[in-house]
């Protein structure tokens, strides 16, 4: 969470040198030692543990998950083949960018534009509600939407109208959801970030006859830049991996029309049972959050670079 | 920041330090873990047990029961108790267990026969008829639980929508058509009522396949899952089609509740608490059980309903004989393979399953009991004229081919009904869709019979 937020600042954190190393290994690995076995034992162990499962045909009953078979690559070979797979991972990348990289990203950012030099009633009030929406545990923050998108919810109510929302535009409520709930965390980036803009400059951009628009282009987002990228890449990985928003939401239904690959892996790993194929999607789900970050950290680089 | 790491790590370690010290159990008493599913509008089996608990800690001193709710549908208490049951240390000693579940749980090693222990009971040889004996017998003919109750299916119907529509009742149909004409009659005449609903989405998982595709599919002629006598599994064919094209017409022609409904998991809530009784829905494919919400004593006390709602068997396709087709499950105490205390563990069930405690069980439930005490009393039938038809389904009634691969063959039916349910597939896709997914869901191409 500090990489959102460092970029901008200037090193206060870094503690003074004090030639660490060089007195024997025995200074460092005595007082970890304990903490590194049980790292190792709780983390690490059960990561592999399931990278290994991933290529079995482990169940979580029945006769395979007694003696589970090494299958090698089936798990795989079958995941990109399986039309749920696909169409959860569509939906997957539909979620990520509509409520992630569009959504919570835009929101935040305009949020903390219109936030600057307002006074501090408007600011505490207007942070005060929307970290209120993060703050709120997913399951409740579903119960909400619930009520307020269900056939006879809030919305309907007011606008007099019989609309299934959460059966004929799912996908969209549980963008809505996440957007509401995860604008927070990107207002807090970006109002940290926009905090260390030099006013100067801005102010001489204006002098010299800048509009509003070709200040924020030219100066503002120029300057904070690395921000959206750290903060692009932090929102992207939640988003990616958001489970519980749109279980308690939609259950990714209707049949599958809101069936993510979170949702995807949990119905086949606790649902059928499929604990090995689970295991595989979850992988997948990993080395593509990878990539991402993969991503988003060579742009920082390229801007850092240049 | 190394610094702050480390002080993380110490503090994670410290903190581990303080959980790593295992509660032993110093008093020396033995406890009976039982696990058990409970919700707020099924209330049932938590009063059954909390009673057996009472009865049985009062004649077992030194033995404690701790009972340990699962709060959800079905589909939630099947993976929680598979989660628990991973490990002898978190596995309950006893738990209460779908019989469809069952042949995969043996083939895991994780369930105890309990032959040895019935052959002491009495109750097992006098209460119990052979047919509800089978309930949990293993593929190895050993008994794996011990039947908390049993079930049929058929059609349930609203009186008063019918009178409206000018449908006669009682009503006798003996064909699919003449069902689907009747839910055609109340569209045309009774409109803003949902003519007929059946469970048919993957939200209601096991039900769907089972009060809704079976009871069609096991109604055609010769229609099956499972080839008896090739021990295979049948792959599709005609019968499958034309149960999916029943669905089909259902929801195309708008027979059926809406999407969302369909796709509701509360869909079973409605159709009790609000369509039947004030009669928006004419017809609903189900379980004996619906009736019990509308006891003195149930979620949506309705006196009237022994008046107003009247039941029929589910015909077979073309009314050939028998003429009408049920299919029954049902739920089993079983005992856990990793259970210290075996011989506690069967004397609990023992209490469960008692007549007392079936009793309060089957009233509560509206379940069908599986103890012939339990049938021959009053009690059992007061209040509730339809027990008697419920009892008697049992005559043409079917049961799942609850091998091990059951519940994934299962899934795979799910998602060829909600294909047809939602219109993405046509009935003759879905079921290619089936065929092709077969032989992967049971094991190779050689366990799979074509049709």
């Amino acid at each position: 969470m500090t990489v959102a937020t460092a970029p901008q600042s200037p090193p206060v954190t870094s503690p003074p040198a004090r030639g660490p190393a060089r007195r024997g290994a025995l200074r460092w690995i005595l007082p970890l030692g304990p903490a590194l076995v049980l790292l190792a034992l709780f983390l690490a162990g059960p990561i592999l543990w399931s990278v290994y499962i991933a290529f079995t045909n482990e169940t979580l009953t029945g006769s395979a998950s007694v003696n589970s078979q090494f299958v090698g690559f089936a798990n795989f070979v079958k995941l990109f083949g399986d039309p749920s797979f696909l169409n959860s991972f569509f939906l997957t990348f539909v979620f990520v960018i509509g409520s992630a990289v569009i959504g919570q990203n835009t929101l935040g950012l305009i949020i903390a534009l219109l936030q600057r030099g307002r006074g501090r009633v408007t600011r505490s009030v207007v942070n005060g509600v929307v970290i209120a929406a993060w703050v709120v545990p997913e399951v409740v923050a579903a119960a909400c939407w619930f009520s307020f998108l269900a056939e006879d919810g809030t919305l309907n109510t007011v606008l007099r109208i019989e609309q299934e929302w959460l059966y004929t535009a799912p996908m969209v409520a549980v963008i809505l959801a996440n957007i509401w709930r995860g604008t927070a965390f990107s207002m807090l980036v970006y109002s940290a970030a926009l905090s260390e803009v030099p006013a100067d400059l801005v102010e001489a951009a204006a002098v010299d006859g800048a509009g509003p628009g070709r200040r924020l282009l030219h100066i503002t987002l120029p300057l904070i830049r690395r921000s959206i990228m750290a903060n692009l890449m932090l929102i992207t990985l939640q988003t990616l991996a958001s489970f519980g928003l749109i279980y308690a939401l939609t259950g990714g239904g209707p049949g599958t029309a809101s069936q993510t690959t979170p949702l995807y892996m949990y119905e086949q790993a606790f649902r059928y049972f499929e604990i090995g194929y689970g295991s595989a999607i979850a992988l997948v789900l990993l080395v593509i959050g990878a990539l991402f970050s993969l991503v988003y950290l060579r742009l920082i680089k390229v801007e850092e670079g240049a | 920041m190394k610094r702050t790491l480390a002080g993380s790590l110490l503090l994670l370690t410290a903190l581990a330090g303080c959980g790593s010290d295992p509660a032993q159990d110093a008093s020396g008493s033995k406890e009976l873990e039982v696990l058990y599913r409970v919700e707020p509008t099924w209330p049932h089996l938590e009063k059954m047990l909390t009673g057996a608990k009472k009865q049985y800690e009062a004649a077992h001193p030194g033995v404690k029961v701790k009972l340990t709710a699962v709060q959800g549908n079905n589909e939630a208490y099947y993976t929680k108790l598979a989660l628990l049951n991973r490990s002898p240390d978190s596995a309950p000693d006893l738990y209460y267990h779908d019989t469809f579940q069952v042949n995969a749980d043996v083939a895991a090693g994780k369930l105890a026969p309990l032959d040895d222990y019935l052959a002491k009971w009495p109750d097992w040889n006098t209460q119990f008829p052979d047919s509800v004996k089978q309930a949990a017998k293993g593929t190895d003919g050993k008994i794996y639980g011990v039947p908390v109750s049993t079930d049929t299916r058929g059609l349930w119907y609203q009186k008063d929508v019918f009178a409206k529509a000018g449908l006669p009742v009682p009503w006798e149909p003996k064909t699919w058509n003449d069902v689907l004409t009747a839910a055609r009659t109340i569209k045309q005449k009774v409109p803003g009522v949902i003519p007929f609903t059946m469970y048919s989405t993957k939200i209601h998982g096991e039900a769907s396949t089972m009060q809704g595709f079976e009871m069609l599919l096991y109604g055609t002629p010769g229609g099956t899952l499972y080839d008896e006598t090739q021990k295979k599994w049948v792959a599709g064919g005609k019968n499958f089609t034309d149960a999916l094209t029943f669905i089909n017409t259902i929801y195309r022609e708008e027979l059926g509740p809406k999407q969302a409904d369909a796709h509701n998991a509360k869909l079973g809530d409605k159709i009790t608490l609000e369509w039947f009784p004030q009669a928006e829905l004419g017809i609903s494919l189900d379980g004996a059980w619906a009736s019990s919400a509308w006891k003195a004593t149930g979620t949506k006390p309705w006196p009237q309903w022994t008046e107003k709602i009247g039941w029929t068997p589910m015909p077979t396709q073309n009314g050939e004989p028998p003429g009408a087709v049920s299919m029954s499950g049902g739920w089993v105490m079983a005992m856990s393979a990793y259970t210290q205390n075996k011989q506690e563990a069967f004397d609990f069930i023992t209490v469960a399953t008692n007549k007392e405690n079936s009793m309060v069980y089957s009233v509560g439930t509206g379940d069908l009991t599986a103890r012939k005490d339990v049938a021959a009393d009053p009690k059992y039938t007061e209040g509730n004229p339809s027990i008697k038809f419920w009892t008697d389904l049992a005559s043409v009634t079917h049961y799942r081919p609850a091998f091990e691969e059951y519940p994934k063959v299962s899934t795979e039916i799910q998602e060829a009904m909600e294909a047809v349910t939602t219109g993405a597939q046509t009935p003759e896709e879905a079921t290619a869709a089936y065929v092709k997914a077969l032989p992967a869901a049971v094991g190779g191409p050689d366990k799979v019979l074509a049709r």
